[in-house]
């Protein structure tokens, strides 16, 4: 897996390639909650490269999400195709976060 | 049936998804079918890593058969009795703030698989299940 972050004014951009499995979900938690601490409220996830996620994956998206939330911000997720969608229509969670089909739309609702 | 035995790790989950990929291809399935098939066997494989061996450590014990179209995986450990297939359903009608994090797992196993079976046998937890 890897992380491209991308500073923006209202957001931070994550374009995130590759496989959220067991071993790589924990180091999209991490990034993330770098970019938490530093106070950032809104993180955009660019999923349009991912091609793998499993219930550890989801895991780490959620807790990202729900910290973010407290916070008043949100993750919100861009480019879901594939076995990724399945798995997030599958479980719901499609419902769940805020999806867009490109980051430009994420990005116009800030 | 083709059988690999590696310890039960999160660190084994490569390369055994990297031997049933091979039965999966003797099978003949579509290889745009293989991530599912990873994606079985990760949350098949986590659950042994983190419940079969609450004391020490052990191995698990991957089988397959393929056949026309379709492979029989068999998972086998000889920790404690272990079934995830009796795990609560996860309530996916809850929003963001009380979802909980856990839990998707089995739902994705039983969701993907067309039979996934669990029995005890020998004091060895074995899960079965059929793909696609």
């Amino acid at each position: 897996m890897n992380i491209e972050a991308t500073e923006l004014d209202k957001a931070v951009l994550l374009k995130v390639s590759g496989r959220m499995d067991a071993e790589h979900a924990p180091e999209f938690e991490r990034a993330c909650q770098t970019w938490i601490s530093q106070g950032r409220k809104h993180l955009i996830a660019d999923l349009a490269d991912l091609q793998y996620v499993s219930s550890m994956g989801l895991r780490s998206f959620l807790s990202v999400a729900q910290k973010l939330q407290a916070a008043s911000g949100a993750l919100i997720l861009c480019g879901l195709h594939g076995l990724p969608r399945q798995v997030f229509e599958m479980t719901r969670l499609i419902g769940v976060f805020q999806v867009f089909e490109t980051t430009e739309q994420a990005l116009a609702t800030l | 049936m083709k059988t690999l035995t590696l310890p039960a790790t999160a660190g084994s989950i490569p390369p055994l998804s990297e031997f049933v990929r091979e039965g999966a291809v003797a099978a003949g399935i579509a290889t745009d079918e293989l991530g599912k098939l990873d994606l079985i066997l990760e949350e098949v494989l986590m659950n042994v890593a983190r419940y079969a061996y609450t004391e020490g450590s052990g191995e698990v014990e991957v089988r397959y058969m393929a056949e026309k179209g379709r492979l029989r995986v068999e998972i086998i450990d000889s920790g404690i009795v272990f079934n995830p297939l009796e795990a609560d359903s996860p309530d996916l009608s809850r929003g963001l703030v009380d979802r909980p994090i856990g839990g998707l797992g089995v739902f994705l196993i039983k969701n993907m698989v067309e039979t996934v079976h669990y029995r005890r046998e020998n004091d060895q937890n074995v899960l079965t299940f059929t793909f696609p």
